[in-house]
């Protein structure tokens, strides 16, 4: 399309359409610094949770944490970092810093995010952590949402996640209420799902309307992934609220102006 | 035989009798329930939206090997048909598990709890709320 008569940017036209046929985008993170200090934190609480020293390599003893930590002992470790992570005021800012770009031009720039963000540990051969197929529409999320999913490793194959590409999922969510459990709905999408190879250093964004989940890691490395929701602030709610579940982060002068304007009255009197 | 450990808690995304519960209060009942009982919480699973869909809860009855038993957030998230229910109790009890209702404060150990938990759901259908 000839640049004058579009009003998107080529660049945004090209996000747009992958997003759209794909399910998915993946990019350099926009703020690397920011991912870094996030990635440096989490390995510092995994290390005092450990009774460990912090290491100079944090990707090295993160992707290593499985030779040093039970699957009992797994979701004490994963609160405690997850704990510790969001209660740095930094956080959430720099996460939203990550895929800042990515988001405006897939959501807008008139956003609300997840008031916590959420910790995914899965280290190798344990089933213990396995989030069966789902859409988080299901769950109660708004479809107006996106995920944006941030791994602190590099992430592989059965070590990542899995989506059903959007030309496909409208027929496998049609045979659904055909189908007893999440397992039996797994095995009829397992042929066409895609599994995103994503290294360190790059952010996720997906449509989480589109069936995903993760399997049994196979890999020799433990998956240590973020995941945080944003949606645009007027866009319908589902189950997760406006309050409760998300909070604004970038609501406009124009639309809080709106909000509180009130036409002149005394007419009716 | 794999070891069991733990009861996995189960909550939702649909009301329940006209009301709704955001997922997140559902998840402190259930764990406050669980530390009174003494029982070892494990990540609540989600019922899917959807009506009439009971997907999630039978991956969860799949899953009862490998579990102490399931704590509900209330007794008034099972399937409205009984037939239904008195699959779910036979499964829990058979795989000698058990299942708890945070809300309602009731367990489900043994056949003898089964009576009481089904008179709680009739007269719920029934009865007139004013």
């Amino acid at each position: 399309m000839s640049d004058d008569i579009a009003f998107l940017e080529p660049e945004e036209q090209v996000l747009t359409s992958r997003f759209v046929n794909e399910g998915f985008v993946t990019a350099p993170a926009d703020d690397r610094a920011g991912l870094d200090r996030i990635q440096r934190r989490a390995a510092e609480l995994a290390a005092d949770y450990l009774k460990l020293p912090h290491s100079n390599d944090p990707l090295g003893f993160l992707d290593s944490v499985h030779s040093r930590v039970s699957v009992e002992d797994l979701n004490g470790l994963r609160m405690h970092v997850i704990g510790g992570l969001n209660a740095e005021a930094w956080l959430r800012p720099t996460y939203f810093r990550l895929a800042r770009s990515t988001i405006e031009t897939i959501v807008g720039n008139e956003l609300c995010m997840q008031r916590r963000i959420n910790l995914s540990i899965q280290m190798p051969a344990d089933d213990s952590s396995l989030l069966a197929v789902h859409s988080d529409v299901w769950s109660g999320d708004s479809p107006f949402e996106v995920v944006v999913w941030v791994p602190l490793v590099d992430v592989f194959r059965t070590k990542s996640m899995y989506l059903l590409p959007p030309s496909v999922n409208g027929e496998m969510q049609d045979r659904m209420a055909s189908l007893r459990s999440a397992e039996e709905l797994y095995k009829t999408i397992k042929p066409h799902l895609v599994w995103i190879d994503i290294p360190y250093g790059h952010v996720l964004v997906f449509n989480q309307t589109l069936m995903h989940g993760n399997r049994v890691n196979e890999e020799s490395g433990t998956r240590w992934t973020m995941n945080c929701r944003f949606k645009s602030i007027m866009s319908p709610y589902a189950d997760k609220r406006f309050g409760e579940f998300f909070e604004p982060i970038s609501l406009r002068p124009a639309t809080r102006i709106g909000m509180q304007y009130k036409l002149p009255g005394g007419f009716d009197a | 035989m794999p070891e069991r450990s733990g009861h996995r808690g189960y909550i939702g995304a649909r009301p329940l009798n006209g009301s709704r519960t955001p997922q997140h209060v559902q998840n402190i009942v259930i764990r406050d329930y669980a530390k009174r009982k003494n029982l070892q919480y494990l990540l609540s699973a989600v019922e899917h939206i959807m009506p009439g869909s009971y997907m999630v809860l039978e991956d969860l009855l799949d899953e009862l090997p490998k579990l102490n038993g399931i704590i509900c957030y209330s007794i008034f998230m099972l399937p409205p048909d009984q037939a239904r229910r008195r699959d779910i109790y036979d499964r829990v009890l058979r795989e000698g598990c058990d299942l708890h209702a945070a809300v309602e404060e009731i367990s489900l150990g043994s056949s003898d709890g089964i009576q009481a938990i089904e008179d709680i759901l009739m007269v719920q259908k029934y009865a007139t709320i004013l």
